[in-house]
């Protein structure tokens, strides 16, 4: 095969898989509904499996904010979670709601939560 | 005795001196041997009356399986290396794709009802091992057993001690789980320091496969290469790697753990883990014994090259991943 073509064909892959894999990475505000606030707390819901959804969630600077981490049969990466704004590591159970205690963040805070291996990932933006 | 110089062909690494010299001396004919890597020349002493070409032949045909060759004359380097590695970069790329769409397109992530049996352990294994897991767990395995192959003859036998090692010490230390409960906890940040080691291995195994290594002759520090030569030579490494794989970064493998631990009997533990790791076992096995039948195919270059971008794209994914997971950077990538 003629060498030229297949150094085009492997610079032709990798800019597929660039694209392909970047504009997967890029975060999309989905305005989901998973923020909450009750009896003066704020509960943010975050579903663990095969990934963390939403990604990237809006939520109330200056209340006591709760997260709440569904699993639903997650034997993956996901379940393997670590918080480190919440000092928070840990195997999540297979099927249960696992509760982590935010604290208050003020404005412009970020909270980053990502799996063991380091593959998937959220934030918890906050804003007035 | 005479003496006679040959060339060599196919020494791409510091062991190669040491088997060369070692197969050539065990012939009755031949006396001293020394190898010179660094003209490609070997230099034997031998009582025999036959000429150098036969001499060449006769020594070529031991060490053949070895993938090395003796000649009279020195044989020019072809131009085909080149054009391999440019074959290879391709079919890795492709290969590396496959994994990374077949990782985002989210049918690996289908749900196990209910209770984790010892079949649904199973199950999970098979699924775990062409997940995400496999960046690191089968990176590694896919790099040793080509580099094994490459070097050495009694891959099979490495192999058998590793998938066996790996099996045994998953049973054994499910059980533990199970017996010992949550006095032992598997640290995070020592699982993912595990896993960029490993993943640093795999860069540099998958470089040295593509011949990028050596062909500019780096020599490899001693410390490594001393590692490289006892996981080829002694019985016991492959055992060890095996049981390390246990404490590899692996969302899957911790998910099982954790089952392992809360089931509360060495028994309950020991089924999780070891139905686990024998899910795991077909795509290994397949990996470690593809290695090595294309390894000693005609195939062999392409196959060592296009194995090397594979372990070099793995091992960059779980590189950056293993950095992200300890937080010293911010996640690149969501898969």
């Amino acid at each position: 095969m003629n060498k030229i073509a297949l150094i085009i064909l492997s610079i032709a892959l990798v800019i597929v898989f660039a694209i392909i894999f970047s504009g997967g990475s890029k975060k999309q505000i989905i305005s989901v509904n998973n923020v909450e606030i009750k009896d003066g707390i704020q509960y943010i819901r975050i579903d663990a499996k095969g990934g963390y959804s939403p990604a990237v969630t809006l939520a109330k600077a200056g209340i006591p904010t709760k997260l709440l981490v569904q699993t639903n049969n997650t034997f993956d990466c996901s379940a393997a979670l670590v918080v480190r704004d919440a000092d928070f590591q840990g195997i999540l159970p297979q099927n249960a709601e696992t509760e982590i205690d935010l604290g208050i963040k003020q404005a412009g805070e970020k909270v980053e939560g990502v799996c063991g291996m380091g593959m998937y990932n959220f934030e918890i933006n906050f804003e007035v | 005795m005479k003496k006679y110089t040959l060339h060599v062909s196919g020494t791409h690494c510091a062991s190669c001196k040491i088997l060369i010299e070692d197969v050539l001396g065990e012939q009755d004919f031949i006396g001293k041997v020394d190898v010179n890597l660094k003209k490609q020349t070997v230099d034997v002493e031998t009582e025999s009356e036959k000429s150098i070409e036969d001499i060449a032949e006769l020594l070529t045909s031991k060490i053949k399986p070895n993938g090395y060759t003796l000649s009279v004359e020195k044989i020019t380097v072809e131009k085909t290396p080149d054009d391999v590695i440019w074959k290879a970069i391709p079919i890795g790329l492709i290969f590396l794709g496959l994994f990374f769409i077949l990782q985002k397109s989210g049918i690996l992530n289908f749900g196990l009802g209910g209770t984790t049996t010892p079949t649904a352990s199973f199950i999970i294994g098979l699924i775990a091992s062409v997940s995400s897991c496999l960046a690191v767990v089968g990176g590694l395995v896919l790099s040793l057993s080509a580099k094994i192959s490459e070097d050495d003859v009694s891959d099979k036998k490495t192999f058998l001690l590793f998938h066996f090692g790996r099996i045994a010490s998953f049973a054994l230390l499910g059980g533990l789980l199970g017996l010992l409960g949550n006095a032992i906890g598997i640290n995070f940040t020592f699982t993912a320091i595990l896993g960029l080691l490993a993943s640093l291995i795999m860069l540099f195994l998958g470089l040295n496969l593509m011949g990028v290594l050596s062909k500019n002759k780096i020599t490899l520090p001693s410390g490594i290469f001393n590692f490289f030569r006892k996981v080829e030579h002694k019985t016991l490494t492959p055992l060890i790697i095996g049981f390390a794989t246990f404490f590899l970064p692996c969302g899957f493998t911790q998910s099982m753990q954790f089952v392992a631990l809360s089931s509360g009997s060495f028994m309950g533990g020991m089924l999780v883990m070891f139905a686990f790791a024998l899910g795991t076992l077909p795509v290994l096995a397949l990996l470690s014994f593809g290695s090595a039948s294309f390894a000693h195919s005609k195939h062999a270059p392409l196959f060592f090259k296009s194995a090397g971008v594979v372990v070099v794209g793995l091992g960059l994914f779980a590189f950056i991943a293993g950095l992200a997971g300890l937080g010293i950077i911010p996640p690149l990538f969501n898969i």
